[in-house]
């Protein structure tokens, strides 16, 4: 049966939407955290933006992950 | 890849394209760009380094001691002394520029798909090769652990992934799994790097292909951010091969405190000048 199911629809397509779908939430809510504690900890203490703004490059960390699904995508043929 | 109706449709390699054969060994176009950079870095660096003055006399020396006070600064807030920071920034201010140069000449028209020879594109960005990446993540790694060696003798060096004693079978297990740890951070320096400048490549790729006849116009947003996640991307790895360097250097906390106020040395102190 899954034969006609690989016949019929493009798997390949497919897995690379619900890949890119799916991965891309945890990334982005992860971004959406730190913006939060970034606001609340400015509001509370404005002169402290400057050092807390140089722990933001924590994001390009995050963004390795939403990388990978988005190179993922190269891979699956 | 199949992306639907282009005018033109985008070009995108991901693995490097051997370039000619040198004795059975293939020379690839991103290992023909990485030697053009080492060069480039070497010339500047060292003509940089001739005309070092006390006053500052502008041009490019200016703008190659402001990365270098970048990373120097970055190196003492780390490691905590300023003569540790000068013994270890040449290997650290090196790998800084090798990595921006790298990243911001492969926006040039010269570097990538439109410069052909026999076919092939002759030039690829160094850091936009995976080989490439994991070659700079291994020799940082070696030289984290070489350095530390250095610093701290090679037994103590070890003691540092066990926290307790050796005869504890879970500190042992956690130290070994610590050990492995280590190495997967190779990985995940090679791929942030590779896959952020690969992917900056491939999306003026398909943006100029969009564009069509403007191609160069359209593309024109994404080159300017590709400007800052090459030089974000260098800093990022710098970064945090200092952080595993002040990791592995750092004896821990076990320091004496430099204040004597416990309770026994002022109940001393005030004994003893009573008795005065």
């Amino acid at each position: 049966m899954f034969n006609l199911v690989a016949e019929a629809v493009n798997t390949a397509v497919l897995a690379k939407g619900i890949m890119m779908g799916f991965g891309m939430i945890g990334p982005a809510i992860g971004i959406g955290l730190i913006g939060n504690a970034f606001m609340g900890a400015v509001g509370r203490n404005p002169e402290a933006a400057k050092y807390l703004g140089q722990v933001l490059v924590i994001i390009a960390i995050i963004e390795l992950m939403a990388l990978l699904v988005f190179a993922s995508v190269f891979i699956i043929k | 890849m199949i992306l639907g109706r282009f005018a033109i449709d985008p070009v995108i390699h991901i693995t490097p394209l051997t370039v000619f054969n040198f004795h059975g060994l293939a020379i690839t176009n991103s290992m023909l760009y990485g030697l053009a950079c080492a060069l480039l870095i070497m010339i500047v660096l060292i003509t940089v380094a001739r005309r070092m003055t006390l006053k500052p006399k502008g041009g490019i020396t200016q703008v190659i001691e402001v990365g270098t006070d970048f990373i120097t600064d970055l190196l003492k807030s780390s490691l905590g002394s300023e003569e540790k920071a000068i013994k270890y920034a040449p290997y650290f201010v090196a790998i800084f520029f090798f990595i921006l140069f790298s990243n911001w000449l492969g926006l040039l028209p010269i570097v990538g798909e439109a410069f052909r020879s026999h076919g092939e594109p002759l030039l690829r960005p160094f850091t936009a090769d995976l080989n490439g990446t994991l070659a700079a993540a291994t020799i940082t790694w070696l030289l984290v652990q070489y350095f530390a060696i250095r610093e701290s003798g090679p037994v103590k060096h070890l003691r540092h992934y066990f926290n307790g004693s050796f005869k504890n079978p879970i500190t042992l297990l956690l130290g070994v799994f610590e050990m492995f740890s280590d190495l997967t951070r190779i990985a995940s320096l090679a791929l942030r790097l590779f896959l952020n400048v690969a992917i900056g490549e491939i999306i003026i790729a398909v943006f100029s292909a969009l564009g069509g006849s403007i191609g160069s116009i359209t593309a024109l947003p994404f080159t300017i951010l590709e400007l800052l996640v090459g030089a974000l991307q260098a800093y990022i790895f710098v970064m945090l091969s200092i952080m595993y360097l002040a990791v592995a250097v750092n004896h821990g906390g076990h320091e004496e405190s430099e204040d004597h106020l416990t309770v026994d040395e002022v109940v001393h102190d005030e004994a003893g000048k009573a008795s005065n």
